[in-house]
């Protein structure tokens, strides 16, 4: 023995343990036993290895042939009880297969959904949080005063991020960034790609990780670090490392880079990526007269990292001195009220009120999620009321199981459990078949429709919290009612046969109702969203965008080339040039008023543009032809005439920066963007030939796909180094029409749902009541009742509720799904009571049928078989 | 009498409270089979194969003295009782009988 613990106790807590639980008369040997281990274990080991053995050896201890008789144990002899619980409910579910099949499809089709819309907010929340340092990267922005309002801008002044660095200690790291459009070609792979210039820290900053090379290459000038994506789009499934791209940065400026750096698979959920890196530095090979000091000029994005995040507020402070440089260099219209800082980890959310950041807000997936989640509620309660329906209304024929049971001895109490054992039982198996359909069902069905992935795992921790939150709620929705509702009856009444309940519960009613009305909402939503896409597809963007072909140039000269060859092809009716093309590239200009700064959207065309694209003009003319003309004339489209309120819009002016200009045409509403978009007050200016970037051509009708491949083939001919980007102009809206195809589907696969869940749910009622009153039917049509005597019997009641139902369900859906089409698009078709309508013919079809479907049995069938049933 | 009412284990640990005579109680009863078998015994499997032979009538106790190493505990000494002694007579016997039984053949079997 090397020292004498005496000052070595064994942990208290366990002790106490062993007293709970342990019988009284072997406490004090036990206890002994304990202590005197604990003292050979302290020789042999370490006290801390003595006390995790002694803890250990508690744990061991707790043994059947040791332990009291305690309360909790005596109740698990019930064991056997609740075994016959659940052969009862087994049985009971065998007995009427279509009850079961009702709540089990009901409840997994509505925890479906449930897990389905957990994955989809879990999706939208877990955005950009994998990067390590979320909390301590923070985005530069600045505050400038437009239109009256303070709008917060992500691009900041170019010197920023070097003054940054150099004027604070506690800034561990700073990140400038900027975009180029650039053609990129390795071997025979050409493509236009995007590269990001970045400082060196940025693959420090963010947790990108890289499958193959070393984050410290971007040091040097002459790396280039590729996303998986581009990586495969070049070089296939090989290791890049080592290889060469030739990035082409304009006309004769390029420059060789050796690949040092394959990314990983981005996370699924992130706000901004990369396709290309290169080092900050290449900008000045890039753009040979780019100057890094020019407070005017900006770069798309300055990051930061601070090693302690409560700096910031200091930070804030601090860089107010950056205001007067910043205003002294550029004019009055620029001015700037205030530098931000916003915190990495809620970029996805802020990035939706900061103009010009190259991340993407997630604020649409925000509503979404609030419209999945109030959506699932309302599956979830259709299907529970669905089950409080028929297990009312099936209580009566397990009365006498009840009346039994009771007296018997079973306490209510006792049948309130086996009530509730029979919902969880049916509860857990919903829960396992809804969790299946949500994971092999709707979620790859959601994510082939939007082609991306939520990357939705089992093993999430959260979910584990989530599905028995489902459990529960669901439980004690479905169940309780029931459970209490059922076992309040006397034992003595129901033996004597004198309970009658089950035909007219006021709460089946009022659930009923509920449920018609929800769906009634969900149909509503359904056809509305189908006839909006319809509508969308058909309404006119304002101009001709069929006939119409594009292309983007490098510049004016390249621009005349193709104009000069392309002017012979008889499919050819115009060719126009542009800096910027409708639904493609536009600049945001200020416009200065007497009384006011007015923000727009600006085109610089030139002559011919109006009559390429078919832009139809209000009042007004477009641009003189003659080379120099209408340099200070303006075209406006209408919404700036009204916003305006000029009365006589012909001959007003405005200044852009220190020039004069005058209107002479206004066009008629146009939509440049897709419906999404609301219109913008825009003008047209005449574009200087040198800033030509698009040349649009308009086809003879029916030759567009002739005037499209006239025009590649004369670009190959002409640029052989650069590949063609353009196309029709109808499709630059890309994937808008269908991204709305997608909301009817999601819509109508909902509605349906709804819809065969309210259903499901009607027909199940509707069969025990018709099966409870059988007797009563059979002696009507002894004494010679007709069909439509039956009918009548068992329609008016459901007929008076549908009634109600839709009263209160119609005016419901027309005001919900007018509040969701405003807020979910800016351009929809007219609501009117149209489609409620639709929704209201559909439900009272579905309804009749069902109820048609036990009318037909009743009638049919013979009144003998009623008769003889018990 | 029915052999099967005693389990292997605890036939080892009436062995060992026979064999240890006034010194078997718990811990002493779990050193000697730990030393005997090589391999460690939670006081809790001791204990209740104790308890359990104790029910049976395997073994009957009483309290001894108490150490300061038992934190002041007493310790519960078991002692077999005849019918014990009897049955695992009966045991040693009907093993004895078996081994017996098996043929010459295998007689190397025995060795190992």
């Amino acid at each position: 023995m090397t020292t004498q613990p005496n000052d070595i106790h064994p942990p208290k807590w366990p002790l106490r343990l062993l007293r709970y639980f342990l019988k009284k008369q072997y406490l004090e040997e036990i206890e002994g036993d304990m202590e005197e281990c604990f003292r050979d274990n302290l020789e042999e080991f370490s006290p801390a290895k003595a006390r995790r053995l002694y803890v250990w050896e508690t744990v061991k201890l707790l043994r059947p042939a040791l332990l009291k008789n305690l309360e909790v144990f005596r109740n698990l002899n019930q064991a056997a009880m609740f075994k016959n619980y659940f052969k009862i409910s087994m049985r009971n579910m065998m007995k009427s297969p279509l009850n079961a099949f009702i709540n089990v499809f009901g409840l997994s089709a509505a925890i479906g959904i449930c897990v389905f819309a957990f994955a989809f907010g879990r999706w939208t929340f877990s955005r950009d949080q994998f990067h390590e340092h979320k909390h301590e990267v923070f985005l530069a922005t600045f505050f400038a005063d437009r239109d009256g309002s303070v709008q917060q801008f992500g691009r900041t002044p170019r010197p920023l991020g070097e003054m940054l660095r150099h004027d604070f200690a506690h800034i561990k790291k700073v990140c400038r960034l900027d975009d180029r459009s650039v053609v990129v070609k390795h071997d025979d792979n050409v493509f236009h790609e995007r590269v990001r210039f970045v400082d060196p820290e940025f693959l420090d900053m963010f947790t990108f990780p890289l499958k193959w090379g070393t984050p410290g290459s971007l040091a040097d000038v002459n790396s280039i670090v590729l996303s998986e994506e581009a990586a495969i789009k070049y070089f296939g499934e090989t290791n890049p490392l080592g290889q060469n791209m030739v990035v082409i940065f304009g006309k004769d400026v390029n420059k060789a880079f050796k690949v040092t750096g394959v990314a990983a698979k981005f996370p699924e959920s992130r706000s901004f990526d990369f396709d290309f890196l290169v080092n900050f530095e290449n900008l000045k090979t890039a753009e040979p007269g780019y100057d890094m000091q020019d407070w005017k000029a900006f770069v798309n994005a300055t990051f930061i990292q601070l090693d302690n995040p409560a700096d910031v507020a200091l930070l804030r402070q601090g860089m107010e001195k950056y205001r007067r440089q910043q205003n002294e260099a550029v004019q009055k219209e620029w001015a700037i009220t205030a530098f931000g800082l916003e915190p990495l980890a809620t970029l996805h959310e802020t990035s939706e009120d900061i103009r010009d950041d190259i991340s993407h807000s997630s604020k649409n997936n925000y509503a979404s999620i609030v419209y999945m989640a109030v959506i699932a509620l309302a599956m979830l309660l259709l299907a529970c009321f669905n089950y409080i329906n028929i297990a009312i209304v099936s209580a009566a024929k397990r009365l006498k199981e009840i009346g039994i049971r009771k007296s018997i001895g079973a306490a209510r109490s006792l049948v309130i459990v086996q009530f509730l054992t029979e919902n969880v039982f049916i509860t857990a198996f919903a829960l396992v078949v809804g969790v299946a359909l949500g994971m092999f069902l709707f979620i790859p069905w959601f994510e082939s429709l939007f082609d991306f992935s939520m990357g939705f795992r089992l093993n999430d921790p959260k979910l584990w919290i989530y599905l028995p939150a489902i459990l529960l709620f669901t439980g004690i929705t479905s169940g309780l009612y029931p459970a209490f509702y059922i076992s309040k009856f006397q034992v003595v009444s129901i033996l004597k046969g004198s309970v009658k309940f089950g035909q007219s519960n006021p709460l089946t009613k009022g659930l009923l109702v509920f449920q018609l009305i929800l769906a009634c909402v969900l149909v509503t939503g359904g056809i509305t969203f189908t006839r909006n896409s319809d509508f969308l597809a058909k309404r006119s963007w304002g101009y001709e965008p069929a006939r119409v072909v594009y292309a983007e140039v490098p510049d004016g000269a390249a621009f005349e080339q193709l104009n000069a060859a392309l002017l012979q092809n008889p499919s050819v009716v115009s060719i126009a040039g542009s800096a910027h093309q409708l639904g493609k590239r536009h600049t945001t200009t200020v416009l200065h008023m007497p009384d006011r700064e007015y923000e727009v959207e600006h085109y610089a065309v030139d002559a011919n543009y109006f009559e390429t694209m078919g832009l139809p003009f209000e009042a007004g003319r477009g641009f003189h032809h003659e080379e120099g003309s209408d340099k200070q004339s303006v075209v406006v489209n209408e919404l700036m005439v009204k916003n305006m309120a000029w009365r006589d819009p012909i001959g007003q002016t405005f200044k852009i920066d220190t020039m004069q200009y005058e209107v002479v045409g206004v066009l008629k509403n146009f939509h440049s963007y897709s419906f999404f978009r609301p219109l913008r007050p825009t003008i047209f200016s005449v574009a200087p030939k040198t800033d030509f970037h698009y040349v649009s051509i308009k086809a003879q009708q029916g030759s567009e796909l002739q005037t499209l491949k006239a025009l590649q083939g004369q670009w190959a001919k002409l640029f052989p180094e650069t590949p063609f980007q353009g196309g029709h102009q109808e499709d630059v809206w890309g994937l808008y029409f269908q991204e709305i195809g997608i909301h009817g589907k999601v819509w109508r696969a909902f509605a349906t749902i709804a819809v065969l869940l309210a259903g499901l749910g009607l027909y199940g009622l509707i069969t025990l009541n018709v099966a409870g009153r059988a007797k009563e039917f059979s002696i009507r049509k002894v004494l010679g009742a007709g069909a439509k005597n039956i009918t009548v019997k068992i329609a008016d009641q459901y007929v008076i509720l549908f009634a109600v139902a839709l009263a209160l369900g119609a005016p419901v859906s027309y005001v919900l799904m007018k509040m969701v089409m405003d807020t979910a698009y800016a351009v929809h078709m007219p609501i009117d009571y149209s489609s409620v309508t639709i929704a209201v013919i559909i439900l009272i079809f579905v309804l009749l049928a069902t109820v048609a479907t036990q009318i037909r049995k009743v009638v049919k069938g013979s009144p003998v078989q009623g008769l003889k049933t018990e | 009498m029915k052999i099967t009412k005693l389990g292997e284990f605890e036939e080892l640990v009436l062995l060992t409270v026979a064999a240890l005579q006034q010194e078997a109680y718990g811990v002493e009863i779990k050193r000697e089979l730990e030393s005997r078998l090589g391999e460690k015994l939670s006081v809790g499997s001791i204990q209740s194969a104790l308890k359990r032979m104790e029910e049976k009538g395997f073994l009957t106790s009483e309290f001894g003295d108490a150490t300061a190493k038992r934190g002041g505990k007493r310790k519960r000494i078991y002692a077999t009782t005849s019918y014990a002694r009897k049955v695992l007579a009966e045991m040693r016997e009907v093993r004895a009988g078996l081994w017996e039984a098996i043929p010459q053949l295998s007689h190397d079997l025995k060795t190992i």
